[in-house]
């Protein structure tokens, strides 16, 4: 079986979610059947800048298949046209012009993808908001398979992707909320799915007493991993996590693993340590009393699932379905929307030991029921097995006529996510009805 | 958060949040979110805006007047040459010829004018209504976020009350647990206490009955003024004290003054059964406590074993006990301030126990007979203990109603 992985930017040192879950998916496919991975030559999500030589490489084994970008994103011009399809009416041919400008706008990529989709038995495209995943999976129709790693953001709300996701073969959803959300927006139930997500690198064991040696850190701490973004929640973690530290009751430190894109906050309880290594990020998370998530846009958390990975429990940010959802299913994590429920779900997690442990126990157990590295890897062999049986479905182009394009009768994609149903997928909400943002 | 009722590992985090919230609403009030304060103001304006209140259809107007979009009448321009124009040539041509013709007839250029002058009234109008549209705007956005903020500061105001409710009462709790510590540490009787104040008593006398005197004098007046105090001292003394059972003797003597402070001994069966309290048993013992702030030390009025060796000053250098109108006052002081009524000097529940062994003071004041006429008398509770006993009189307070 040959599988190409069709990612934006592909590379060890490449962190982003959907590039290192690109990763982790083609190195673990890579034992199960012959994987090339096909990326452009940028490293910068941003500028989307040539960094990196054309040409085929291998990474871990696996080899990488580059291309140039045509052109570098214009800030300018992509905000223009994100205010135009997000904001205002408009027409299929404004939403095109869109991804254009936002990239990576890479032609011989998507001229590769479909002289050579013949070559491979399926094309895994990554993250569906961009150029490569658009016109890739129209060029390799028939053998498209789709990770989306879709947020709830307003690129959700964009009409060109709804055929989009009802015409590659099969889906393979982060999560049971993802799943809800782009059935609810593209009505592609009829589409074969799985939510598989991604499984974990976490060792077998841990040396947390190390890592406070090496960082002297003492007494108990929260931890923090990811980006220190406003993007992510931190602003408001550092809020929250201020007015927690005026109770002279807690005793919780916070450590921040993680590049700093904002600033921290100068605290003697606020530690941070920038970007470590994954041994020690483990036995940050070993050392540390809980995780806290405060991102308020995740298609999936895989820090989440790391720390459960080593039995802690996770404090995450209600306000994100895909979060709030895992702490539900899995009964590993609680969840805050507000300051108040923040430092009461502290509070709680600090002070009653048996409910942190439980909570990571929890959490452990279902990491390892559906997270675990054999669960993923069988969910994908699965999948390719069921699609080689079927035949596959005459796929519709994604492009509209001439007339079409231009006809100016597409709502601003706010509109179309302030529809969207919202709310954990968990059998509670869903017998009340997931209400209606 | 220890007191969370799931106990098994088989937790349910929807049930341990809502147990959270429910907390948080008991502890700080409900919190709203932005949306649920947005309602709220959108509430309190229509309520603001309500026409019971204010006009009977402001609301209708208001809101219609928000709703309409302004009218778009096309203005006409008046020139001299505006009632002549055609858009056919030759007859705006034939209109100028024969122009002198019609101004035979009448004139014209009045009409000209005023209608010149009405489209520019229109025009300044048409601007000036546009203004106070966009003015009329500003103005609801402004109401409407002072409506928005008054409802946040309203919702503010009711969490700080509630949270100023919660600290009064844990403040109050901290001081009824503080007194009941402060009690036990203090009274708790140790072999060493139960020797020192019999040879602390003697050299002390002197200077006791002295200030008996003083006291005598200096509260003879407020005791003729309630002479249920002096029926009270005239009360029959225990039958250890019956040979020194004259008033006088018992306000002075400390050798007679053992009874009256050994009968509230908790250890006393008497002490220890408390009878069931009648109605205004409560507020009469608050009335005593309050008459203590002239005279009785602490000890007494607790009415622990050590109390007996308590009344004196260089006692209560030890930390037994304290002089009335010292230390002790200020306490006392404080008690009745921050409770002011019965429940200020109940003990708390933790202290229970510490408290009902401390509470009897008043039942001697309450019984005719001292307990240990009717009991044994108890471990600790000898004739020497009796005799270092304060004396029940004025300068003791013990007995003093006020």
């Amino acid at each position: 079986m040959k599988i190409a992985v069709v990612v934006q930017r592909y590379g060890s040192a490449i962190n982003g979610g959907a590039e290192l879950h690109a990763r982790y998916i083609a190195e673990h496919l890579a034992r199960h059947a012959d994987i090339e991975v096909l990326t452009t030559c940028a490293t910068d999500y941003v500028t989307w800048r040539n960094e990196l030589p054309a040409g085929v490489e291998p990474i871990n084994g696996v080899p990488v298949r580059r291309f140039r970008v045509k052109h570098e994103r214009d800030p300018r011009v992509f905000a223009k046209r994100s205010e135009r399809v997000f904001n205002q009416r408009h027409s299929f041919g404004d939403e095109l012009d869109w991804l254009n400008a936002e990239g990576p706008t890479s032609p011989a990529l998507v001229d590769y993808v479909a002289r050579h989709a013949g070559d491979f038995d399926f094309c895994l495209f990554f993250s569906y908001r961009y150029y490569h995943a658009f016109y890739g999976a129209r060029g390799a129709a028939g053998r498209a398979i789709l990770v989306p790693t879709a947020e709830r953001d307003l690129t959700i709300g964009l009409s060109i992707f709804q055929p989009l996701f009802r015409s590659v073969r099969a889906v393979m959803y982060n999560s049971p909320e993802e799943r809800a959300m782009i059935n609810a927006v593209s009505h592609n139930e009829a589409v074969p799915g799985v939510v598989v997500g991604i499984g974990s690198q976490a060792p077998n064991s841990t040396q947390p007493n190390r890592f406070r040696q090496k960082h002297h850190i003492r007494g108990p701490f929260a931890v923090y991993v990811g980006r220190i973004d406003q993007n992510k929640g931190c602003a408001e973690l550092f809020d929250y996590f201020e007015t927690y530290l005026k109770d002279p009751a807690g005793k919780l430190s916070l450590v921040l693993i993680g590049n700093s894109l904002l600033d921290v906050p100068k605290h003697p309880r606020i530690r941070h340590l920038g970007f470590l290594d994954d041994a020690d990020k483990f036995d940050a998370m070993a050392a540390a009393e809980l995780l806290i998530m405060p991102s308020y846009y995740e298609s999936l958390s895989m820090v989440a699932l790391e720390a459960w990975a080593v039995g802690r429990p996770v404090l995450a940010n209600g306000r994100c379905d895909v979060l709030k959802g895992q702490c539900i299913r899995s009964n590993g994590g609680l969840y805050y929307d507000n300051v108040s429920e923040f430092l009461g779900t502290l509070e709680a997690l600090e002070q009653n030991r048996w409910l942190a442990g439980s909570l990571g126990r929890n959490g452990r157990q279902f990491f390892r029921d559906h997270y675990d590295w054999p669960v993923i890897e069988r969910k994908y062999l699965d999948m390719f097995a069921r699609l080689s049986k079927e035949a596959p479905r005459p796929a519709a182009d994604l492009l509209p006529g001439w007339f079409d394009r231009r006809r100016q009768d597409l709502p601003p994609a706010e509109a179309v996510l302030a529809q969207l149903p919202t709310g954990p997928a968990v059998p509670s909400y869903e017998a009340a009805g997931r209400r209606r943002a | 958060m220890a007191d969370f009722s799931v106990r098994s590992d088989s937790v349910n985090v929807e049930q341990i949040m809502e147990q959270i919230r429910t907390r948080i609403r008991e502890k700080r009030g409900v919190d709203y979110t932005e949306q649920q304060i947005r309602e709220l103001a959108a509430v309190k304006l229509e309520k603001f805006l309500d026409p019971r209140g204010v006009r009977s259809d402001l609301l209708t107007q208001f809101k219609a007047q928000r709703a309409q979009e302004p009218v778009e009448v096309p203005n006409f321009a008046f020139e001299d040459a505006t009632l002549f124009e055609s858009h056919r040539g030759p007859i705006q041509w034939l209109r100028k010829l024969l122009l002198p013709i019609l101004k035979l007839f009448f004139n014209p250029n009045p009409l000209i004018q005023a209608l010149h002058i009405q489209s520019r009234l229109n025009t300044i109008n048409g601007e000036r209504e546009t203004a106070r549209r966009q003015l009329d705007a500003l103005y609801y956005e402004l109401i409407h976020n002072l409506v928005l903020e008054a409802t946040r500061l309203g919702i503010d105001v009711q969490n700080l009350k509630m949270r100023l409710e919660s600290v009064s009462s844990r403040l109050e709790f901290n001081e009824r647990r503080a007194r009941a510590l402060e009690s036990v540490v203090v009274y708790k009787p140790s072999p060493g206490d139960e020797e020192r104040p019999t040879r602390q008593d003697r050299p002390d006398r002197g200077e006791r009955s002295e200030r008996g005197e003083r006291d005598r004098g200096d509260r003879s007046a407020r005791h003729q003024s309630h002479p249920q105090s002096q029926q009270r001292q005239y009360t029959p003394p225990p039958p250890q004290a019956a040979a020194a059972s004259t008033p006088s003797a018992v306000a002075a003597s400390p050798e007679t003054a053992g009874a009256a402070p050994a009968t509230p001994n908790p250890q006393t069966p008497a002490a220890g059964a408390t009878p069931a309290e009648g109605p205004g048993q409560r507020s009469r013992r608050r009335r005593r406590r309050r008459g203590r702030r002239g005279g009785g030390s602490a000890t007494a009025l607790m009415g622990a074993p050590g109390a007996a060796t308590a009344p004196t000053p260089e006692s209560s250098g030890e930390g037994s006990a304290q002089l009335p109108g010292e230390e002790g006052e200020p306490f006392d002081d404080a008690a009745d301030e921050a409770g002011g009524d019965d429940q200020s000097v109940e003990a708390p529940p933790a202290m229970g126990t510490t408290a009902t062994h401390h509470d009897p003071p008043a039942e001697p004041v309450q019984s005719t007979a001292p307990p240990h006429t009717s009991s044994p008398v108890p471990a600790g509770d000898t004739p020497q203990e009796q005799r270092s006993a304060p004396p029940p009189g004025p300068g003791n307070g013990d007995t003093d109603p006020q």
